[in-house]
């Protein structure tokens, strides 16, 4: 994705300099999407990271100039990087937290904020890092890596503190992980494998944080989760892709990519309309059976087809496809009631028991949502009934935080309690 | 394989395309300029330079000698190698010298008054994207990254750069523009279109009635496509259209890719090809898709997405037509209103909902009332 902070390269000391490599003016064109090793996609805040290409096959086939043109091959210039450190930390900077008092509390050794151990020390994200200055020590190669990635979805389960401290810590930890696998340009199914145990983390805290919804600050905490979600998610399908070249499809590639197209349901702007990002789709995961129920969500929910927009959701979603569409669900309600109310007829109140079926509610919670949208209820000898006022709903300002009612589903509720692993 | 030259003939050759080459320069002669450089194209003279190229290696050894020749050598050294390497069938060490032989190229261009040399500058363009191109799928085939049609980009962004000035250079941003719209498009990295296309359309020194009309026509086609992708129908149309009447009548390859996305723009506003087009121009791939909107057909339609869905998925217009059920509804049920007006009058404004799932289900569509409503 975006290769926003890229540092021009260096050119390589020339002793002719009467032509200008191309690749000086690289900084003038700034993103390049489809280079076929992983980048994770920098936001314009990670001003500094350096994404290292694999080596070239220097050539010297210039015999006219009689020097090496590898600086012409672009961005070939930098050895790949393979770290050495052995720890899930570098010592050096757990020796210089341990001063600083800078341990998260899952790192502290019998709760000591001065002092941490190997075991319980993990390497923080670092915003400003540039390739010059890393050193193969500080960086940890790909089985720590895996360990440390363990050891962190551990927590997870093993973990008293509240939902909000472990999501913290993890969020930060495996944003580092993630930065150590790029500077080593790593492709291979180990890390394709840990590219999607990070996506699923951060698809399970979207709900977490979503159905949290009372607390303000979740509000900044659940966009940043998505938008490191969204990267993670961009570097996992350039892994895909860069894989595809020397062996078969991913079995986890159809799965992946329909958590892609459920993210981006809805029209807000986005980098890529849907309609490119079909074209860079194999066939066979198009017609998988993962996409094809994400594409036909896609299509009800283009077309307003509430009706089997909650009931598909609710008979075939995975668990963490459900995670994707249950925020989609509340607004798709409100499209119901919205339908209903503009145009119902008016000395006919349409039930609310009807209602909760078709929306998968409970009766009481749809009495709330219709108080929500602010559409009127009223009551006769057989029940309530939503009254139709020839009124749409308004839709709230979208992103914000809108009261969450679940689903009235047995199926929902037995997936939702068996977490998947991690 | 080549043909074997002797030294003195070689020789002569390469002489003789020098000749040809500082005159050129000499005399401000834009096109015989331009078929000089045309590295990946069949030209006589420059297959008869390739070879000759072949006998004599020592090319350098001509420019030292010849002052009229020596100021050239930085474009023309590596211009040798580019054509070499690519009767060679070495693609990717024919790029890389075409690219620095354009990097020289361009730095001349800008020190010629005029825009003499602009139909050289647009072949220059031209070539780099195409023997990127081709560099790629050697890189890809033997499982490296393939990175030049990037490069290419650059190289691409840098001339627009050159060109954007007040003077007379100016018209040719709009062709080096549609190139590098063509470079995004291929590698699918379409939003960096969107910087180009600001330049263009905001900046003062461009008035775009003065660009050559067959670049008004890429751009406006390709700028449309861009429209059809984000869902922008009304914009859409007016690119695409603007492209359609302004096209050369006779290209009709062209005009067929105007049409392909064209079409669906127009089905979304409600206007339907006759079938006599869709034949000429081999479009039938949406002769079903028409005649499901004009019978109200929601099987037909479904079953047209499904029969052509590579198509169309490749076309990026998959998500326009599936859009097209709501309209397919609504010429349903003004059937269905029609044909109950004419029973009876009196009771034409209300249909039964029942009477709508009767026709579906007729139409082998499943679809209880609540789905309806």
């Amino acid at each position: 994705m975006a290769d926003a902070g890229r540092k021009p390269h260096k050119p390589m000391d020339r002793r002719n300099n009467f032509y200008s490599s191309s690749s000086s003016s690289y900084s003038n064109s700034t993103k390049y999407r489809n280079s076929n090793y992983p980048k994770p996609s920098v936001s314009s805040r990670d001003s500094s990271w350096i994404t290292p290409t694999k080596k070239s096959t220097t050539r010297n086939w210039d015999s006219d100039d009689g020097r090496r043109n590898d600086n012409d091959d672009g961005h070939q210039d930098y050895p790949t990087l393979v770290g050495t450190c052995p720890f899930m930390c570098p010592a050096e900077e757990r020796a210089r937290r341990e001063r600083l008092r800078d341990l998260a509390v899952f790192e502290r050794l019998h709760g000591n904020p001065a002092k941490t151990s190997p075991n319980l020390a993990v390497k923080k994200f670092c915003r400003t890092i540039s390739i010059k200055d890393v050193q193969a020590s500080d960086v940890r190669p790909v089985p720590v890596l895996e360990d440390t990635l363990n050891y962190l979805l551990n927590l997870l389960h093993s973990s008293d503190q509240s939902f909000a401290v472990v999501h913290d810590f993890i969020f930060d930890r495996t944003r580092s992980i993630r930065q150590d696998l790029s500077m080593q340009n790593a492709v291979s199914d180990q890390v394709i494998h840990m590219y999607e145990r990070m996506v699923k983390f951060h698809i399970i805290s979207h709900r977490h944080l979503y159905r949290s919804f009372g607390n303000p600050n979740v509000a900044s905490v659940c966009h940043l989760n998505m938008e490191q979600l969204m990267k993670a998610l961009t570097t996992l399908s350039n892994l895909y892709e860069a894989n595809r070249a020397s062996h078969s499809m991913c079995q986890n590639e159809a799965e992946f990519s329909s958590f892609y197209l459920l993210l981006h349901l809805g029209s807000d702007k986005q980098v890529e309309p849907l309609s490119l990002w079909f074209r860079s789709i194999p066939s066979p995961i198009m017609k998988s059976k993962e996409m094809c129920f994400a594409r036909r969500l896609l299509r009800y929910y283009r077309l307003g087809n509430y009706k089997r927009f909650i009931s598909t959701s609710e008979r075939e979603a995975s668990f963490l496809q459900y995670c994707i569409i249950e925020p989609y669900v509340n607004e798709v309600r409100m499209l119901a009631l919205s339908c209903l109310s503009y145009g119902g007829y008016k000395l006919q109140p349409y039930p609310l028991l009807h209602l909760s079926k078709l929306l998968m509610m409970k009766e009481s919670d749809v009495e709330s949502l219709c108080a929500d949208c602010a559409l009127e209820t009223s009551s006769d000898g057989t029940g309530k009934g939503l009254v139709a006022t020839k009124q749409s709903v308004i839709k709230k300002s979208s992103g914000g935080f809108q009261k969450y009612y679940p689903m009235e589903s047995e199926r929902i509720e037995r997936l939702c309690t068996e977490l998947p692993e991690l | 394989m080549a043909a074997y030259v002797s030294m003195g003939e070689a020789h002569r050759r390469i002489t003789e395309y020098l000749n040809r080459f500082s005159d050129a320069v000499s005399y401000q002669d834009g096109k015989t300029l331009s078929r000089l450089v045309s590295v990946s194209s069949d030209a006589a003279v420059l297959v008869s330079l390739a070879e000759a190229l072949n006998t004599f290696q020592d090319a350098n050894r001509l420019f030292r000698q010849s002052e009229k020749y020596s100021q050239y050598a930085d474009i023309l050294l590596p211009m040798f190698r580019a054509l070499q390497s690519y009767r060679l069938r070495n693609l990717v060490e024919s790029y890389l010298a075409f690219e620095k032989a354009s990097n020289a190229f361009l730095q001349e261009f800008r020190n010629w008054e005029s825009a003499w040399a602009l139909e050289a500058l647009y072949v220059i363009a031209y070539e780099i994207r195409i023997l990127a191109e081709k560099a790629d799928i050697e890189l890809a085939s033997i499982g490296k990254t393939p990175e030049k049609l990037k490069g290419a980009g650059s190289f691409l962004m840098k001339v627009f750069g050159v060109l954007a000035g007040k003077g007379p250079k100016r018209v040719g941003a709009l062709y080096v523009t549609c190139q590098l719209f063509k470079v995004y498009f291929k590698l699918g990295t379409v939003h960096l279109c969107r910087s180009v296309i600001r330049s263009i359309e905001t900046a003062r020194i461009f008035d775009f009635e003065e660009f050559p009309v067959r670049d008004k026509v890429t751009y406006m086609y390709y700028t449309g496509r861009l429209e059809v992708y984000n869902e922008n129908f009304p914009a859409a149309d007016h690119k695409l259209s603007y492209a359609l009447t302004h096209c050369n009548a006779q290209k009709e390859a062209n005009i067929r890719m105007i049409l392909k996305y064209l079409i669906p723009v127009k089905l979304s506003i409600g206007i339907l090809p006759r079938q006599l087009l869709l034949d000429k121009f081999d479009l039938n791939e949406y002769s079903d898709v028409v005649l499901a909107l004009k019978r109200g057909d929601l099987r037909l339609l479904r079953h047209a997405l499904q029969e052509h869905e590579d198509r169309f998925l490749r076309a990026g217009v998959y998500l326009v037509l599936e859009k097209l059920e709501l309209q397919v509804y609504q010429r349903l049920v003004k059937k269905i209103y029609i044909m109950q007006k004419q029973k009876d009058p009196n009771k034409a404004h209300q249909i039964k909902l029942d009477v709508i799932v009767k026709a579906l289900k007729w139409l082998e569509i499943d679809m209880d009332l609540d789905e309806l409503f």
